[in-house]
């Protein structure tokens, strides 16, 4: 068999030979997508100017500068959080009325000491609730709010993160499938050394006295 | 931060650049992974283009795509195996080694899957990359990150190791399988 031969022959088994070239519209849409994440600098927006389109959830996301970014650019994305990674709810109308989410980065692993949780560091988390864990993935955990002590009340919330920081995330918070915690996150991130952990009477007291109403 | 004028200019480059690189791209994929990985993996590389805009080479912007993609595809595969080593609920995508060649691949009766199998995954890679994404070797080498002349060397190597291999199977399969009629 020579080169070309061995060459034919391999061609003849390409897994992509009967491959139909991708829907234009469907490329259009991801070319968009890829553009419009992390370097839409020309599309800066104030927090208020850019709500005009965008659902309250999106607004939240924003705030909360969070990720769904792919596995390999998690640092890129959360080193701006002026840059939400995520196409704005608004902008889909294949997806018609989802539930809610609340999506939130795990914090990423850190050596530094931890300080005494207290009232009113906890008080400046952007998002507080408390809920049950219905799913641990890979990448993602979910859980179904049950009281939000502060920010928009959603039906789900989703933290998510590369595995290896979610790994560490789950191991300092230990979260496990129907077990109810509570959890802040400040900035989008879940707040580990001892403001987020499972449900307890004086961790729930420490969230009702930040939370105060 | 970039002004306006930079960042339409930008998305101009990026405009132009990009059509051409999806539809190599999304085959490049298809060759190696599942569909499912296929779109993840395509978006992040062209994500990754997206922000090293600058850093594409001019003359040889695919084969530099490619090393991106091979790059995000082995990052999923490892997210992939991690996965797997959870043991958590969890839909496990099948790492490419583990495909099962279906009816609608052009590899029928699983020599090719068989035989790269056997390879080392450079050299399969090699293969691949020549027979399929037909690149030269100065193309392979930026996908790869080695020199020309080391492909060169590795890809004639490999299409010895391959031929061997193929010849190998197609003797011991003579009396054990039903022979397709076609000319190795």
């Amino acid at each position: 068999m020579t080169d070309d031969e061995l060459q034919q022959w391999l061609q003849a088994r390409d897994p992509a030979s009967s491959l139909p070239p991708a829907d234009p519209t469907w490329v259009a849409r991801l070319l968009e997508d890829t553009m419009s994440a992390d370097l839409e600098t020309h599309h800066t927006e104030t927090r208020e100017s850019g709500t005009r389109n965008r659902s309250p959830l999106t607004w939240l996301v924003a705030a909360a500068a969070v990720l769904v970014a792919g596995l390999g650019v998690f640092s890129l994305v959360t080193d701006d959080p002026e840059y939400p990674n995520v196409p704005a709810a608004g902008d889909s109308p294949s997806v018609s009325s989802p539930p809610t989410v609340t999506e939130l980065a795990a914090a990423p692993p850190t050596s530094a000491k931890c300080m005494v949780p207290n009232a009113e560091i906890l008080s400046q988390a952007g998002i507080a609730f408390s809920g049950t864990v219905q799913e641990v993935a890979d990448d993602v955990v979910v859980l179904a709010p049950d009281r939000f002590y502060t920010g928009e009340p959603t039906a789900l919330v989703e933290v998510r993160s590369d595995p290896a920081m979610l790994q560490a995330l789950i191991g300092a918070v230990e979260f496990k499938e129907g077990q109810r915690y509570l959890v802040s996150a400040t900035d989008g991130r879940v707040t580990v050394c001892g403001f987020s952990g499972p449900y307890a009477e004086d961790l729930a007291a420490l969230y009702t006295a930040a939370f105060p109403g | 931060m970039p002004d306006d004028a930079s960042a339409a200019e930008r998305r101009a480059r990026f405009e132009a650049l990009a059509p051409e690189l999806v539809e190599p791209l999304r085959r490049f994929l298809v060759r190696r992974t599942d569909q499912a990985t296929t779109d993840d993996v395509l978006a992040e590389t062209l994500l990754v283009c997206w922000r090293r805009l600058d850093d594409v080479p001019a003359d040889a912007a695919l084969p530099w795509a490619y090393g991106v993609a091979r790059n995000c595809l082995a990052n999923a595969q490892r997210g992939a195996r991690r996965q797997e080593r959870l043991a958590v609920k969890v839909a496990v995508v099948d790492p490419p080694a583990d495909h099962v060649p279906g009816p609608d691949d052009g590899d029928v009766d699983g020599r090719l899957e068989e035989a790269l199998s056997r390879l080392t995954e450079t050299e399969a890679e090699l293969v691949r990359l020549w027979a399929w994404e037909q690149l030269t070797p100065a193309e392979i080498a930026t996908v790869l990150d080695i020199t020309p002349n080391a492909v060169s060397i590795r890809l004639h190597r490999a299409r010895e190791k391959l031929r061997g291999l193929l010849r190998k199977n197609d003797a011991a399969s003579g009396h054990e399988e039903t022979r397709e009629g076609r000319a190795p």
